[in-house]
């Protein structure tokens, strides 16, 4: 099974869709998850789930507002969209019954 | 350009091309700090680093190998070059006739393991982990440095100690841009190692030596007949 980190990076470049690359992936990181997170930590993991074979990445287009400079960008494989479902359901499941899962179902009825 | 802008381009060529220029540009778009940018990448050069160390095959190629194999080498380089010196005393300077005897066997025997060690050795220490042969190389002159410091034969040069490094460095060379030998060639190596190390088997404690030094020959037949790694393996982004 997939890591918690490697689970919130996958959420990420999936929200982004066609758009995930390091940067917009690290915002969306920092914005939905509200933490820090490093380059470092960001590409290690990248490269950790393209090994296995969760994500692709390719080199993709320079733009201005980059330096000219282009992006590494990132896709979802179908091995990845399953391994994140995996984790999301097992999240789920082992949550249920959990003071704090109970009171978010509350809140959310 | 700033002082920090430029450190932090020098500082980014630490990482491969395709990496740099993707790491820069993340950085260029976020608008992130110069110094929080060195920082930045300093952090993932050391994470690529680490993760390199998560596997065995640089711990073997630095501990099992670069280690071992320089500290027994230069033993058996300065029995060389001693009884080479003792021959050429004897044999040439002193005397008239070039006999082909046990002496001259035992040297030339020597010598050929020698290189075979030191070929092998270093060719699977720089196939095994390419990426951390630095470490391996800087590894095995760490034995190296301290022989050479306590060295004390007067009718020798200390550099006889580093004889293992003619063939050493030209297997590392080899293993670096070749990564496999061919299955002929493996399997020669093996064959005249195990060979000429058979008198020494029924000399008690010579096997550890010997198999601790033969033990590369016999991993590149190995490794020879497995199939070569496809290049759509290869990362570019990686640390080469």
């Amino acid at each position: 099974m997939i890591g918690e980190f490697e689970y919130v990076l996958l959420t990420a470049a999936a929200a982004l869709g066609d758009e995930a690359y390091g940067a917009a992936i690290r915002e969306e990181i920092e914005r939905s998850a509200g933490r820090r997170c490093s380059i470092g930590a960001l590409y290690t993991t990248i490269d950790r789930l393209e090994a296995k074979n969760l994500l692709t990445t390719w080199m993709g287009e320079a733009t201005a507002e980059r330096g000219g400079r282009a992006k590494r960008m990132v896709r979802l494989t179908p091995h990845g969209v399953r391994a994140a479902r995996d984790f999301y359901n097992t999240i789920l499941s082992v949550s249920r019954g959990a003071a704090w899962a109970v009171e978010r179902g509350q809140e959310t009825i | 350009m700033s002082l920090s802008r430029t450190m932090l381009h020098a500082i980014a060529r630490l990482l491969t091309p395709y990496e740099r220029e993707a790491v820069l540009g993340d950085l260029e778009e976020l608008h992130s700090n110069n110094w929080r940018g060195i920082a930045e990448i300093v952090d993932l050069y050391v994470r690529r680093r680490i993760v390199l160390w998560k596997s065995w095959r640089p711990w073997v190629a630095s501990f099992g190998l670069a280690v071992p194999l320089s500290l027994t080498l230069m033993g058996l380089s300065v029995s060389i070059a001693k009884a080479g010196q003792q021959w050429i005393n004897g044999n040439i300077l002193h005397g008239s006739n070039l006999a082909l005897g046990p002496g001259l066997a035992l040297l030339l025997s020597n010598i050929i393991l020698l290189t075979a060690w030191s070929f092998t050795g270093a060719f699977v220490m720089g196939t095994i982990s390419r990426r951390t042969v630095r470490i391996s190389v800087a590894l095995s002159f760490v034995p190296c440095a301290f022989c050479l410091a306590r060295f004390r034969i007067e009718s020798l040069s200390r550099f006889c100690l580093l004889l293992f490094m003619i063939p050493a460095a030209w297997g590392l060379m080899y293993g670096l841009r070749f990564a496999r030998i061919r299955l002929r060639s493996a399997l020669f190596f093996a064959a005249l190692i195990t060979a000429l190390t058979i008198p020494a088997w029924s000399t008690k404690g010579a096997w550890i030596p010997n198999w601790a030094l033969s033990w590369p020959a016999w991993y590149l037949v190995a490794t020879s007949l497995r199939k070569a790694p496809s290049l759509e393996e290869h990362h570019p982004w990686q640390i080469s």
